[in-house]
């Protein structure tokens, strides 16, 4: 057979690249995203300030950042503040967030739920438990159709 | 950047968070309400992880048949999309794990159209982890009578189901997610079980066999 002189690189273009309806997530700059304020969140539970301490662990949340380690280490720190909760000021600190505030939560809780550790998965089905009663289902919802995870 | 299905996307599940946080269908405040009998009806960390389990599963079962982004899709896939390798990032939702302690655990994934569902059952001996995986085995051999049971289970797990959108079109929803909760509180009991008749049928044969010394 005589060899084809016409060049064949068409063959091995990628034609899935070039589909219009290709579904691409998007890539916000995610760069300065550091998680929470470690050495603030430690002081806080020292000091034996429950509430604020949740409060300053779920600000800036690291969702967009691609930086693995970071995630781990806001995961860590919440962790240490929902086992520093007592059982009875467990559903106050549910009350005390907003609508977003109780989505993060439930976002860290599964988050939490990956990686069981002795206690953590007690600790974690009754924080889930509150704050399933604050959120509804709806929460779950959101944390399972979220492209962004915590 | 923003595409046609990337909005298609957005909007779908902004619609669902709307749906599901007015709670406005029978079937979810019937699901809530059961959730909460449940709560004061039994105790202990069972029930945190049942409740846990009941409201994501109810939450799956919905989004995975009334997408109506998936009309499109659906008529297209003869196959499930948990098996298309992840070919479609937007047909997906995150997977999630719900654990007991770290012997213990489900996992749930969920995509448009389907929902699998994983659990490792607790085996706290080598006894019990040769008849839990008998028992698995025997089950699995059956997946095609089962209809919902999957022939292997994930790695990492014990048993998976896979639940389609066939599945929820023939059976009652609440009575599937009814079912897996079922099977998950009766797989310890009957392990355990075995475990008795296993050790009682080893004594007394033994004993009849030492009689004779």
């Amino acid at each position: 057979m005589s060899k084809n002189t016409v060049s064949a690189r068409f063959r091995r273009v990628d034609v899935d690249e070039y589909d219009e309806n290709k579904f691409v997530d998007e890539e916000d700059g995610g760069e300065n995203q550091l998680g929470p304020d470690e050495a603030e969140v430690d002081s806080l539970v020292r000091q034996g300030n429950l509430m604020e301490a949740l409060h300053a662990v779920l600000k800036n949340p690291p969702i967009n950042t691609k930086n693995q380690n970071v995630k781990d280490r806001a995961e860590g720190l919440v962790l240490k503040v929902l086992s520093a909760f007592k059982s009875s000021d467990i559903e106050k600190g549910v009350q005390s967030l907003d609508k977003n505030g109780v989505d993060l939560l439930m976002k860290y809780i599964y988050k939490g739920f990956e990686r069981p550790s002795e206690n953590s998965s007690a600790v974690l089905l009754q924080w889930h438990e509150k704050a399933l009663a604050a959120g509804g289902v709806g929460s779950i919802v959101r944390v399972l159709t979220a492209r962004k995870t915590v | 950047m923003c595409n046609a299905s990337n909005c298609k996307a957005f909007f779908l599940f902004f619609c669902f968070c709307i749906f599901s946080d007015r709670g406005s269908s029978a079937a979810f405040s019937l699901d809530l309400c059961r959730l909460a009998l449940g709560n004061i009806c039994r105790r202990g960390k069972k029930t945190d992880m049942d409740t846990a389990f009941k409201s994501t599963r109810c939450n799956l079962l919905q989004l995975a048949c009334r997408c109506p982004l998936s009309k499109e899709r659906l008529r297209s896939c003869k196959t499930d999309e948990m098996r298309v390798y992840r070919s479609s990032k937007e047909l997906l939702l995150q997977p999630v794990v719900i654990s007991r302690n770290d012997k213990e655990k489900v996992f749930i994934e969920g995509s448009i159209n389907s929902v699998r569902v994983s659990i490792a059952v607790k085996q706290a001996d080598e006894i019990e982890k040769i008849l839990c995986h008998k028992f698995m085995r025997f089950m699995m051999m059956r997946a095609e009578n089962f209809f919902i049971l999957r022939r292997k289970p994930v790695e990492g797990y014990d048993i998976s189901f896979l639940i389609t959108n066939f599945h929820t079109e023939q059976m009652y929803k609440h009575k599937l997610v009814d079912f897996v909760i079922h099977f998950m509180e009766e797989i310890d009991k009957e392990i355990s079980e075995m475990k008795l008749s296993v050790n009682a049928r080893a004594r007394i044969v033994a004993e009849e066999f030492l009689k004779n010394f």
